[in-house]
């Protein structure tokens, strides 16, 4: 049996992982696209069948059109819907959810028909299990898997797509400090956590994070409740979600809250005393020891 | 520094407020910790008795909510299954809602039928929960339930002539957007709760009251459960561990990201 699929989408990340997730259950992908013209080409890049763009105004954010969306999808009654779990993805798929009277999964990392019954899984507990469900009702999912590249050559019609906001506005944007350069875009970050014993012992991973021509950033903690980091550095759910290359996380023991901040980063690197700690799992690499020797040691290793 | 929101931990001299909110509904203690699960090898999960318990986020929700409801109006707490009830008590709150008997679920859907079934009883013109990370289909759900427009990631917020002022940062920008009233704000703390009540609090807790609602009066319709199918621990320890003295660990290491192109 067949399901249609919509993908509520109002940027790009996600978008290809998502569409290929929709595609597993043989039916029709439409993505509605919320937001620039570049939400709605990346979605027409994705691998889904068709493209419905709701051209945004700047002062009129897309939680604006929850209500209209949800209507729109009452309307076409998709079996499922997906979005990403972003603040804008979340607002929008919970009022779809909410008019659909589906069933609300969030951290889905594949869904696949069995019969008239849809098998979900999902990551819980912070990744520390993988749950399957059997839902029989129209299923609202937040998206949890990674981001992976579109199916080369993928081209879908973009159609326009009318939807009335409600009167919710943007009254003013600031650029977050230190958010557009530095520890954003640095391809190379140095993060340290609660394992620095001193604020004077920064030298030696600042020491480092030149060595390796990077960034200092920093878990909460760091950053919040002993002030030795600037904020603009910390990297976490609430702080910045950056995407470097490589990711050395020295002495932070990889909670949910932190890794959020790094689900993009290609390769992360743990070092920490405690051979159990989180952020192994979520490593490529990792040195198990005491910070305070294996950082000059990575140094000497760099010949810097 | 963590941003106060007009009223500091004392609960002092808050804003005249909007005078079309007669009264604001805290969300509290509305979900159990992830990290009281444990995992079997059979990947299925424990939860070995644990609790509702006030997430990382309830100590920001009832600071944005007192000040959306300003020195007018009320705030009301509202808190779901076998939690203490008196948190929100302790911190300030005058009165507060518990349903006990709400069962926890898989599907975030059915938390927040609960959730909207209480704030329809209660009668609210705003509410304010916590954005949890672990499950982040509630808050919106909710809204959508309610009707009424949301907005999620919230660091802080007023209200003015009908209208919520709401600060949060989506990605690089940090944002302020105005929503009409009634509306529900998903709140994430920006850091840990800084000052935690003192005994004094606590035992004055325990003479405000908490309105027990049993579930079965709020009218939820059922919903059929999502059916549990066979969990699995993902592969682990996926980390290639490099071993030895630190400058044999760190050499390794250092020669596997070149070689990697990373270096």
């Amino acid at each position: 049996m067949t399901h249609d699929v919509w993908v509520v989408a109002t940027d790009p990340r996600r978008l290809a992982s998502m569409a290929a997730a929709a595609r597993g259950l043989g039916g029709r992908v439409t993505v509605v696209a919320i937001g620039e013209r570049s939400v709605a080409e990346a979605a027409a890049a994705s691998g889904a069948d068709a493209v419905a763009w709701v051209e945004t105004q700047a002062r009129t954010p897309a939680e604006a059109y929850a209500p209209a969306l949800a209507r729109a999808v009452v309307e076409a009654a998709p079996r499922v819907v997906l979005a990403a779990t972003t603040a804008e993805g979340r607002a929008l798929l919970g009022w779809a959810a909410a008019a659909l009277g589906a069933s609300v999964v969030s951290g889905l990392t594949s869904v696949t028909a069995d019969g008239d019954a849809l098998l979900v899984e999902r990551v819980g507990l912070g990744g520390r299990v993988i749950e399957s469900f059997a839902v029989g009702a129209p299923l609202a999912g937040l998206f949890g898997g990674e981001d992976t590249p579109p199916p080369a050559g993928a081209s879908a019609p973009i159609e326009p797509l009318a939807l009335e906001p409600i009167d919710v506005r943007v009254e003013a944007t600031v650029p977050v400090p230190g958010a557009t350069g530095g520890v954003s875009t640095a391809d190379r970050v140095v993060a340290i956590g609660r394992g620095l014993k001193a604020k004077g012992d920064l030298a030696i991973i600042e020491s480092l994070a030149a060595a390796l021509g990077g960034e200092i950033a920093c878990s909460m903690p760091i950053a919040d409740d002993f002030g030795w980091v600037a904020k603009e550095r910390y990297v976490g759910r609430s702080g910045q979600q950056i995407a470097p290359r490589l990711y050395l996380a020295i002495g932070i023991s990889g909670m949910p809250q932190h890794l959020e901040g790094v689900r993009d980063a290609k390769v992360v690197v743990g070092i920490n005393t405690d051979p159990g700690a989180r952020i192994f799992e979520r490593a490529a690499y990792g040195i198990v020891g005491d910070l305070y020797e294996v950082v000059p040691a990575l140094q000497h290793a760099l010949g810097k | 520094m963590r941003r106060t929101i007009g009223l500091g931990s004392a609960h002092c001299c808050p804003a005249a407020g909007d005078p079309r909110i007669v009264k604001v509904v805290v969300v509290y203690k509305w979900a159990r910790d992830p990290e009281d699960a444990a995992v079997r090898a059979d990947g299925t999960i424990d939860w070995r008795g644990a609790k509702m318990t006030a997430g990382e986020d309830d100590p920001a929700v009832l600071e944005v909510g007192r000040a959306i409801a300003g020195a007018a109006s009320a705030v009301v707490g509202l808190t779901i299954g076998d939690g203490d009830a008196t948190w929100a008590l302790a911190r300030g709150v005058e009165q507060a809602v518990s349903v006990p008997d709400a069962a926890t679920s898989a599907d975030e859907a059915s938390t927040a039928a609960i959730l909207a079934a209480a704030i329809r009883s209660i009668g609210a013109d705003a509410v304010v929960i916590g954005d949890a990370e672990a499950y982040p289909g509630v808050a919106p759900t909710l809204a959508g339930l309610l009707g009424w427009p949301v907005l999620l990631g919230v660091t802080g917020a007023t209200a003015e002539a009908g209208r919520v002022h709401a600060s949060r940062r989506v990605g690089a920008i940090d944002q302020s957007v105005s929503l009409p009233l009634p509306a529900v704000l998903g709140v994430a703390a920006a850091g840990a709760e800084k000052q935690q009540p003192g005994m004094k609090e606590v035992l004055a807790a325990r003479k405000r009251p908490v309105t027990a609602q049993a579930i079965a009066a709020l009218g939820v319709a059922p919903r059929a459960p999502l059916e549990a199918r066979a969990n699995r621990v993902p592969e682990t320890g996926n980390a290639r561990i490099f071993e030895g003295d630190p400058e044999a660990a760190a050499a390794g290491l250092v020669a596997a990201l070149r070689a990697d192109g990373v270096l």
